[in-house]
């Protein structure tokens, strides 16, 4: 109500008073360079959320050796036998694991008063300081019967509680930070120096840690370069093949033939990329199996039943290459499709008056106005299929023997697929990493190409 | 209106006050079994009879004790293993897993689970019946990280009528085991007699020797029976040579066309269906076989159509098979009442009555001693012979946080070498390297 007020108020204040404050505050809104910002403030947020950010966080992660073992935020300080051998093997500290790593629990009196603290029942402790004073156990097992023997039997939990607090080892201890490590250590031994802690530190710590070596790893690993190779034959395959190829095909023919059964024709060709992957690939795997359609078909003619899409790796290669492409040229064939149809009529007109056959029409007419429509899916469709992950996924996993195993999926099978419960996430991050610079690359050559800066005249009209 | 407010408001608050006084005593639990198809439902529903008993036994001590289990298996183990370690990385880990031993080195290190021996008494029944190699298991670092959920093992198996056809009489079939175990029945008769086979057209090309058709670990058994070992005083351990004889052996099977060379990614419902109505000839597989062939496949005279051994020795090694127990863990909550109410109902859910349940139902091993004196387990002759003849050699995967790097490069060499991209020599050499790459001096390589 106010705000209304306001405006007409100003509506009766003379044209100059009103205009320059106005000005002032909200003008830049009146070039486009300013709104466009202002509209742009949402997408923006959703970029930096959803692309940026993980590619951040994957940038980060690659300088990590992080894996389930180690958690990703953060460790604790854990002395188990692992953590004390390492203290022996790489630090050459047999005596310090064996001083530190042996179970002891003795009953003290120092142990007695931290229980009384604790508010535990007087009659436990008095029954512990009258039986067991001054005694020794090199298990907790052991110890924790002669507890549960005490005339006051105490229940499981307040057991585990007063074993605890007599444990004078850091055996199988579990520290939250460094300083409490620190601490419990220098309980147990005074005198400890402080390469010795920095040891210890080093040796327990059980989060992960920032390194280099997953790329050195990646780059000695034998398998980089056949992974690299797969995902270049792949990419390069399936994109000249079906995504630019068959594409053009599909439009090219469509053209040709009457709208209503072009149409159809279109439709179908689009049915790969609109079914759901796991049921489009169900499909070509019940047409491959031993038991499946192939199989089925060729038995008639006496072809033994055999796994059609892993039969060997060409085989393999055959069905990636099948099942993404025909993904893949819906795509081309929708862009070439309606590029061709923004061709003037004209053009085509005149050639068959000048007597072109479909050929030259294709040659000469189509294809040079499709010049960028085809870069485009190019460009697009190499940085798509860089990171195709779910048909190879679902069809051959990558098999046989790795044969199909192509660069996204190695880093799936490696951050996110461990039989053994144990994720490599730093590891597979920097796979990741290798995968985000070779697609950035790619764009910036892409653009160069289409000459970008061309494309985004700036506006004539604007002041 | 104002009256209508404080009423509202009034209510919401005697209703918010109920709900936290009812939920004082009620505690929910939620369990996740990996690995777990139609017959292994006792893994969780174990869980639920347990809450029942606790419930009874917090109402006679006059305490109120309202348990709600949330009870969810998965029939693979990749994906769970990936639901689980990233439900644990967003913080929302279920109560109990029952998952794979070999879990327990990273899942620990990671504070992902709790010790078991934490929260309860080792000395109190039924704990105190379980057989003390699987509490080791169940260990890692000397701390007591979970309860065994079954046990099992992996034996070789033969189609009787098929041995019969290439001139095995039934003496022999019966005297086979014994043959295998004293290491005079080997890998290399495996081949022969799988060759015979093909050759007199008994069974088709590929289906000599019908292996597993996909990653598991079984394949470290022919890693063991060719002189391996997979971890010694603490320490993984690549045996080159032994890696070698092993691979070797698959590419030897492919090139006598025993094998086929694609058999690995075959749907497992085929290979089960294949198997179980005598289409190959001799294969290997795990003591739960039995329930599928019988349960599932319709394999009606189970002991009259198949004989079973432990897996032959190979060159270097010796016979052997491969007990991949399932444990109970107690994963790291926030609130230690229920990870306390969850230690109690695994304990309880190992009842030897209460596991035979699912020993027997879906053909695993019992976990404890006094499980041979329930007639249900004693009765059952699968679980007998199979824990007289299999178990007593029985060996386990390590537990170790760095087992899964080794095993996905075992996995990855075996399936280079086996389909025919590398040769067993190069598989081995780029399994070496990889491994010194990435493990180091946690390997020990020789």
């Amino acid at each position: 109500m106010n705000a209304s007020r306001d405006i007409a108020r100003d509506g009766s204040a003379p044209l100059k008073a009103r205009a320059v404050p106005a000005r002032r505050s909200f003008g830049w809104l009146n070039s486009s360079k300013g709104l466009g910002i202002v509209l742009l403030t949402p997408a923006l947020m959703l970029v930096v959320l959803f692309f940026l950010a993980p590619v951040v966080l994957t940038a980060v992660f690659a300088f990590t050796n992080m894996s389930t073992a180690t958690g990703i935020t953060g460790g604790a300080y854990q002395v188990s036998p692992g953590t004390l051998r390492v203290l022996t093997d790489r630090y050459g500290m047999r005596e310090l694991a064996a001083r530190l790593g042996q179970p002891t629990y003795i009953v003290d009196e120092e142990g007695l008063a931290a229980l009384e603290e604790m508010g535990i029942d007087p009659g436990i402790i008095a029954g512990l300081r009258d039986e067991h004073l001054g005694e020794t156990y090199s298990s907790r097992r052991e110890f924790e019967r002669e507890i549960r023997d005490l005339p006051d039997r105490p229940s499981t939990r307040t057991v585990k509680q007063i074993s605890a607090e007599f444990s004078r080892s850091l055996a199988n201890a579990r520290f939250g930070n460094a300083g409490a490590l620190v601490a419990a250590a220098e309980a147990i031994d005074p005198d400890l120096g402080d390469a010795e802690k920095e040891a210890l530190l080093d040796a327990t710590y059980t989060g992960w840690t920032w390194t280099t070596d997953n790329f050195r790893r990646l780059a000695s690993s034998p398998q980089t370069t056949r992974v690299l190779l797969n995902t270049v034959f792949f990419v390069a395959l399936t994109l000249t093949l079906f995504n630019t190829g068959f594409a053009m095909v599909l439009a090219i023919t469509t053209h040709y033939i009457p709208e209503r059964p072009a149409g159809i024709f279109r439709i179908i060709w689009f049915l790969p990329r609109i079914s759901p992957a796991v049921i489009y690939v169900l499909l070509w795997k019940w047409l491959a199996w031993d038991t499946g359609f192939i199989s089925a078909f060729l038995d008639n003619f006496g072809v033994r039943p055999r796994n059609w899409m892993l039969g060997s790796a060409t085989n393999a290669w055959v069905f990636v290459i099948l099942i993404n492409g025909f993904v893949g040229a819906s795509m081309g064939m929708v862009i070439f499709a309606s590029a061709i149809k923004a061709i003037p009529q004209s053009l085509f007109h005149a050639a068959s008056v000048d007597g072109a056959y479909r050929w030259q029409q294709v040659r000469h007419i189509i294809l040079p106005h499709l010049k960028w429509p085809i870069l485009f899916v190019t460009c697009y469709q190499t940085l798509s299929l860089l990171t195709a992950i779910d048909h190879i996924l679902l069809s051959t996993d990558g098999g046989p023997g790795g044969s199909t195993e192509v660069w996204s999926l190695w880093v799936y099978h490696t951050a996110l697929n461990n039989y053994a419960g144990n994720l490599q996430y730093g590891y597979g991050a920097a796979m990741a990493l290798v995968l985000v610079v070779i697609g950035v690359v790619l764009s910036l050559i892409y653009l160069r190409l289409f000459n970008y800066s061309a494309l985004i005249v700036k506006p004539r009209i604007e002041h | 209106m104002t009256k209508h407010l404080l009423r509202t408001t009034a209510a919401a608050v005697v209703l918010a006050a109920g709900a936290g006084a009812a939920s004082a005593e009620s505690v929910t639990i939620s369990v996740w079994a990996g690995g777990s198809g139609p017959n292994d439902n006792y893994r969780v529903d174990a869980i639920e009879m347990a809450a029942d008993i606790l419930e009874r036994e917090a109402a006679i001590r006059g305490e109120e004790l309202d348990i709600t289990v949330e009870k969810k298996t998965d029939n693979t183990w990749d994906d769970f293993k990936q639901a689980v370690t990233l439900a644990a990385e967003a913080g929302n880990a279920p109560h109990i897993l029952v998952t794979g031993h070999e879990d327990i080195a990273p899942w620990a290190q990671s504070g992902l689970i709790v010790p078991v021996e934490d929260y309860l008494n080792l000395d109190a029944w039924p704990i105190n019946d379980i057989y003390e190699n699987l509490m080791e298991i169940s260990s890692y670092g000397g701390i007591v990280y979970g309860l065994p959920q079954d046990a099992e093992s992996r034996p070789f198996f033969f189609w009787k009528e098929h041995m019969k056809a290439i001139g095995y009489s039934d003496a022999d079939l019966d005297a086979l085991a014994e043959k295998v175990e004293a290491g005079e029945y080997t890998l290399a008769n495996v081949l022969e007699d799988a060759k015979k086979m093909v050759e007199q057209g008994v069974v088709e090309e590929g289906y000599g020797f019908y292996p597993r058709q996909s990653n598991g670990p079984d394949f470290w058994q022919f890693y063991t029976s060719f002189g391996g070992v997979m971890e010694e005083d603490g320490k993984l351990v690549f045996d080159k040579d032994a890696m070698q004889r092993f691979y070797q052996f698959f590419v030897d099977a492919v090139e006598a066309g025993v094998t086929r060379k694609n058999h690995i990614g075959t749907p497992g419902d085929q290979w089960y269906a294949e198997v179980a109505n005598g289409k190959a000839g001799l294969w290997h597989g795990g003591t739960w076989h039995y329930a599928r062939y019988v349960n599932q496949e319709g394999l009606e005279d189970f002991f009259g159509t198949i004989a079973f051994t432990l897996i032959p020795a190979g060159d270097g090694g010796r016979p052997n098979t491969l007990t991949h127990p399932l444990v109970y863990l107690l994963t790291e909550q926030d609130n230690e009442d229920e990870v306390a109410v969850a230690a109690e109902l695994i304990k309880i859910a190992s009842e030897p009555r209460i596991n035979t349940l699912h020993a027997i139902k879906s053909a695993h091993l019992g976990i404890a001693h006094q499980q041979s004196n329930i007639d249900l387990y004693a009765n059952d002759r699968w679980a007998r012979e199979a824990t007289e003849r299999l178990l007593p050699h029985a060996n386990a995967m390590p537990n170790n946080a760095d087992f899964g790097v080794y095993w996905n490069a075992m996995w990855s060499g075996l399936e280079a070498a086996w389909t025919g991209q590398k040769t067993p020599e190069q598989a081995v050499a780029d399994v070496e390297a990889e491994l010194k790459n990435s493990l180091g001096e946690a390997i020990v390589i020789r």
